[in-house]
Parts: structure tokens; C-alpha cells; sequence
């Protein structure tokens, strides 16, 4: 469900992209920071997390499972 | 020892501390570091050493304090009920908070006064001027302790990191002292990180023979790069820079390239010989550089040259600005009525702003410097801002970025920005800087190539021809750099008469071609002075 509503929001800000499949959405520029500064605005929102300035790696945004993986730790440190 | 190509430091201190390092037991090698690093600092700024030691013990004290806070924090976390984590976790943000301010206050406020306070006291002086008042300050002069931009920008990424809780602080004042003031580094950076280098540092591990032979590779290719290209530069330089009005465009074009090739051969040359410094003791400090002048763009530029203080910049700065609760908030209103391209570029561009304006402010205290940084600004921005029309340009056209013709233009299209960037950047002030690049767009001619103006700036065409040879040289390597081909262990696969050979004739070459003597004065390290 939260993988759905991820892939929603990334289509939203950049269309052109497989997200189901691609991991590498940083490495390949896929994503530029433009759009990671809107993900996380967007992310913020949806789920009701805070993503501090530290967890802006691209570990964390090249792929749907990582932004996932990474929303879904930050809603349990609460 | 003013810079790290002077024979008293390559000749003299580095060896000797090389062996100092290796003949001492294992847990004596990071003292040997240390107080080397501080005998570098005392030989350039003598007392002045009191700031560094001041900055250390104040950066450690910030350290363990944020540190006891955090572990406060966490034993009432671990008693409270969750609905009041919440409020636990804001209390001692907070209060940390506090603590970063206090830190932020002592060690940018030292620098800034130390840096600063003649620019400003020079500008409130025009104003007042300009107002009318009969008054003027009389500016104190400040002391200025070797490497303090650079020592204060390692010392606030520790204590922001310390916050962050990506680092635990260190209670080993004598690594973090080391990690301070390593006297490679401590002039002109690399900017390091505490996560990254404190540790090796410190190991004190034994240098091996690849260690010495890459290390005194690296750093002899280095001296060649400063010694033969950058110095050999310099007389001309100086000329057409002071003398500016008595030349036409045509020089103004090759005063902008002649600089920026000095100012590229003499830090990523400097870098060289520290980065070679530190290999000598095993130790490996990030690269300031990647070949730069392969960039396709300025941001691309940007991300390889002095590469250090960019990420400073990124991680420090561009992030916690534009991931800010009121910047996010902007990015989300702006991209729902403005669109995904124009909406996060607002808090991406106020964010780029500051990077840009604390960039100018960090090479010095001087108008030219901040239109450096607002020239990169407005460049990047501005690329920032039509990127959608660009690729849509280009799509219609068929012209694909990555390949043969276009990549070559972009290429040497940001180099000739790069060029217009760095003749502001050495200009003596912002009114000059200006003068020269009018005389470059209004005032072009070729004729002072040709009628013996160009040969008359203290450069025959000897000096050019060296200079010509030795940018190949460079361009050469550069290439395989970029092809992934690492000269220095293609070289150690070849028979040792060779390996002698190469090394030899690099010795030579510094030798014969080197601009030193009665007729030459050597450019001052440029980055020294930031």
C-alpha cells in the first residue's frame, strides 16, 4: 500500500521513469534534487514523518523499496 | 615553510617527519603527527597557534556536551510513554540547539572578525561617507593564524555531525587535535570530515614502500604542475591584471585563460603534494579534484573543483536550508500551483542563493568576490530554470547531450564560463573586474597577438612553448584519469629501470623548466589566503 502511494507521488513529480523496477533513480539522475526536494515535501505530508537532512542519501531515494523502507523507520523512531 | 613546494618543507621537514613517523613505536606516530603539524603551524603563524588550540579544546568541549545531552535524552525516552516522546525529543532539540549556537557563535564569529572586519569596517566607512557624517571607524587590524577558514570549517562538520548523531563525539582530545591541525591539509585542505579521516589518522600505521614511491610520485607531479606551469604564468599575469588599461580585449581574453589555468595548476597542483604528503603515512584524504575542465556544466563544474568545500556547502548549508519546515512547506504550495519544474526550483534557488553568497564571501572580503559567487549563482539557476525547454529543444533537433559535437561544445562552453568566472574572481576589485571584461566584449582585436604585445607581457616564446608542453603533459594524464587508468600503478607494472626513468626525468623536467631564480616570482599559494 505504502509502495502504491510512493510510486503515485513519483509519477506525479517526474513521469518519465519505471518506477517499479529502476534502482537507481539517483544514481542515473532520474531524480535531479528539484525533485527529491518536492519528494520529501510530498512524503512529509502523505505520512506524517519528519526526513531530517541526514537521511538525504541516495541510498535512500534510488529505489521505491528504499524511500519505503526509509519512511516506514522514521514512523517508528516516531 | 610558506607553501608546500618550498625546499625547506620538501626537502627538509617532510622527510624528517617520514622518518621520525616510521622509526618510533606504533602508539607514539599520531604525537609525532601532532606535534609536527603544530612546528608547521608555529613556522608561518607563531603565536597566532593559541586560536587553533582555543578552536580544538572549545570544538571537543561542544562535543562531549551535545553528547551528555543526547544520552539524557535517550534514558527519559527509554522511561517515557509514547505520546510524550514527542515532546521529550522537542525539549532536548532545543536545548541542542542552544549548544550548536553557542558553538556557531565562537568559531564562525572568530573567523568573522579576524576575516572580516576590515571589509566591513571599509564599507560602514563609505556609508557614512555617503550619509555625510563626519566620522569615520578607525579599523582595528586583525591577525589572521594560517588555515583558519579551513580548521573552522572541519570543526563546525564535526559538531554538526556530533548533532545529527551521525558522529559520536570524541573523547580523545589528541585525535581530534590531530584531525584539526594535520599539517598537510591544514593550509589549503582538503576540507576532511571526522568520520572519514580522524581514524587513520590516528592508527599510526608503518608507511609502506607503495606508500613512499606513489607519495613522492604524487607529489612530484604536483611541484611540476605549480613549479613549471603555474609560476611560469605569473609575470604575465601580473601584467595584464595591474596594467589591465593599457591592453586591449584580445589580451582581457588571455588574461581570463592564463589565470584560470594558474589558479588550476597551482591549487590542484598544492593538492597534489599534500594528498602525496599524507600518502607518505598511509593515509589517504579525499580528492579536492576530478579533472574539472572535462565538466559539461557549471554544476557538474562544481561538483569537480575543490570538491571538499562543495559537499561542505551541500551538506551544511543547500540541505538544511532547503529542507527546512518553511522551505518544504514553499516547495509544496509552489508545486501545486506552479507545476513540478517551477515549484521546487523557488527553495532550491533561495538555498543556491545562500551557497553561492557564503561561497563568494568564504575566497574574501571583497565585493569581486561576492559577484563570484552571485556570477555561479545566476549561472546554475538559470541552467536550473530552462532545463525542460532545453530538452525539448534538443529532443526537436535530434542532438543527443552525451555525444561527439554537442558534449564538445558544452564542454568548452563551460570552460569560457568558467574563464569569465575566475578573471572576476582575480581581479583586483569589482570595478576593475568589470572594466576588463567591457574591454573583452567591446575592445576585441587580434592584433595584439600579432604585433609583439603578447610576447612583451615577461613571457618569450620559450616560456610559452614550456608552458604549452607541460599542459599537455597534463591534459594527457588527465585523460586517463577520466578513462578510469591509473597512472602511478600502469608505472609500477613496468620494469624499475623504467619506473627510475620516468621519475628521473619528471625531476628534470622541474629542474630545467621550473620558473624560479632572479626572474621569476613564484604565485603565492592562492588558497593559502582564504
Amino acid at each position: 500500500m505504502m509502495k502504491e502511494q510512493i510510486i503515485e507521488i513519483l509519477e506525479d513529480i517526474q513521469p518519465e521513469a519505471d518506477y517499479e523496477t529502476c534502482q537507481t533513480l539517483i544514481d542515473d539522475h532520474i531524480l535531479t534534487s528539484l525533485d527529491v526536494l518536492s519528494l520529501v515535501a510530498e512524503l512529509e505530508d502523505e505520512f506524517d514523518v519528519t526526513i531530517p537532512t541526514v537521511e538525504i542519501i541516495p541510498s535512500n531515494f534510488n529505489s521505491v523499496d528504499a524511500i519505503a523502507a526509509m519512511v516506514e523507520r522514521l514512523q517508528e523512531e516516531g | 615553510m610558506k607553501s608546500y613546494v618550498a625546499p625547506l618543507y620538501l626537502l627538509v621537514f617532510l622527510p624528517a617527519v617520514v622518518f621520525l613517523y616510521n622509526i618510533v613505536p606504533k602508539k607514539l606516530r599520531p604525537v609525532v603527527l601532532l606535534l609536527a603539524s603544530y612546528l608547521f603551524f608555529w613556522s608561518i603563524s607563531g603565536k597566532l597557534i593559541l586560536f587553533l588550540l582555543i578552536s580544538t579544546f572549545s570544538i571537543h568541549h561542544f562535543g562531549l556536551w551535545l553528547s551528555s545531552l543526547q544520552e539524557e535524552r535517550n534514558r527519559i525516552l527509554a522511561e517515557t510513554e509514547r505520546p510524550e516522546r514527542k515532546a521529550v525529543k522537542a525539549e532536548y532539540i532545543r536545548r541542542q540547539r542552544w549548544v550548536i549556537f553557542l558553538a556557531v557563535c565562537i568559531h564562525i564569529g572568530t573567523l568573522l572578525v579576524l576575516k572580516y572586519t576590515a571589509f566591513f569596517g571599509q564599507n560602514l566607512n563609505s556609508l557614512l561617507a555617503l550619509a555625510g557624517v563626519d566620522w569615520t571607524w578607525k579599523i582595528p587590524k586583525m591577525v589572521m593564524p594560517i588555515g583558519i577558514s579551513f580548521y573552522t570549517m572541519q570543526a563546525m562538520s564535526y559538531i554538526l555531525d556530533v548533532y545529527r548523531e551521525t558522529l559520536k563525539p570524541d573523547k580523545n582530545i589528541g585525535r581530534l587535535a590531530l584531525y584539526m591541525a594535520f599539517f598537510p591539509s591544514m593550509m589549503e585542505g582538503p576540507i576532511c570530515r571526522y568520520n572519514d579521516d580522524a581514524v587513520s589518522l590516528w592508527e599510526g600505521r608503518r608507511s609502506s614502500v607503495q606508500n613512499l614511491v606513489f607519495g613522492a610520485e604524487r607529489i612530484l607531479y604536483g611541484v611540476m604542475k605549480k613549479m613549471v606551469i603555474a609560476d611560469r604564468l605569473n609575470i604575465m599575469i601580473k601584467t595584464l591584471y595591474s596594467g589591465y588599461a593599457d591592453y586591449d580585449g584580445g589580451m582581457m581574453v588571455v588574461a581570463a585563460i592564463a589565470y584560470t589555468c594558474q589558479l588550476y595548476m597551482e591549487f590542484s597542483g598544492t593538492m597534489d603534494v599534500v594528498i602525496g604528503s599524507a600518502e607518505l603515512f598511509g593515509i589517504v584524504l579525499p580528492e579536492n579534484f576530478k579533472r574539472p575542465f572535462f565538466s559539461k556544466s557549471i554544476s557538474e563544474f562544481w561538483t569537480r573543483w575543490h570538491i571538499t568545500l562543495g559537499t561542505w556547502f551541500r551538506d551544511y548549508i543547500f540541505y538544511p536550508i532547503s529542507m527546512s519546515k518553511p522551505m518544504k512547506r514553499l516547495t509544496s504550495k509552489a508545486r501545486k500551483k506552479i507545476g513540478n519544474h517551477f515549484g521546487p526550483l523557488i527553495a532550491g534557488s533561495i538555498a543556491l542563493f545562500v551557497v553561492w553568497l557564503f561561497n563568494g564571501l568564504w575566497h574574501g572580503a571583497g565585493w569581486h568576490y561576492i559577484c563570484f559567487g552571485m556570477y555561479h549563482f545566476v549561472l546554475i539557476a538559470s541552467a536550473n530554470a530552462v532545463e525542460p525547454y532545453t530538452k525539448k529543444f534538443l529532443e526537436k533537433l535530434h542532438i543527443r547531450r552525451e555525444e561527439g559535437g554537442y558534449k564538445c561544445f558544452r564542454i568548452v562552453r563551460t570552460a569560457l564560463l568558467v574563464c569569465i568566472g575566475e578573471l572576476i574572481f582575480r581581479a583586483d576589485s569589482l570595478r576593475i573586474a568589470m572594466r576588463m571584461l567591457k574591454k573583452m566584449f567591446t575592445d576585441f582585436t587580434f592584433r595584439s597577438f600579432t604585433d609583439g604585445t603578447l610576447l612583451n607581457l615577461g613571457m618569450d616564446k620559450h616560456d610559452f612553448l614550456i608552458v604549452a608542453v607541460s599542459v599537455l603533459i597534463v591534459l594527457v594524464i588527465s585523460i586517463a584519469n577520466e578513462r578510469g587508468i591509473c597512472i602511478r600503478q600502469k608505472l609500477a607494472e613496468k620494469k624499475v629501470v623504467v619506473r627510475w626513468a620516468v621519475v628521473y626525468g619528471l625531476i628534470l623536467f622541474c629542474i630545467i623548466f621550473g620558473a624560479y631564480g632572479m626572474n621569476y616570482t613564484p604565485v603565492d599559494p592562492i588558497y593559502a589566503g582564504f
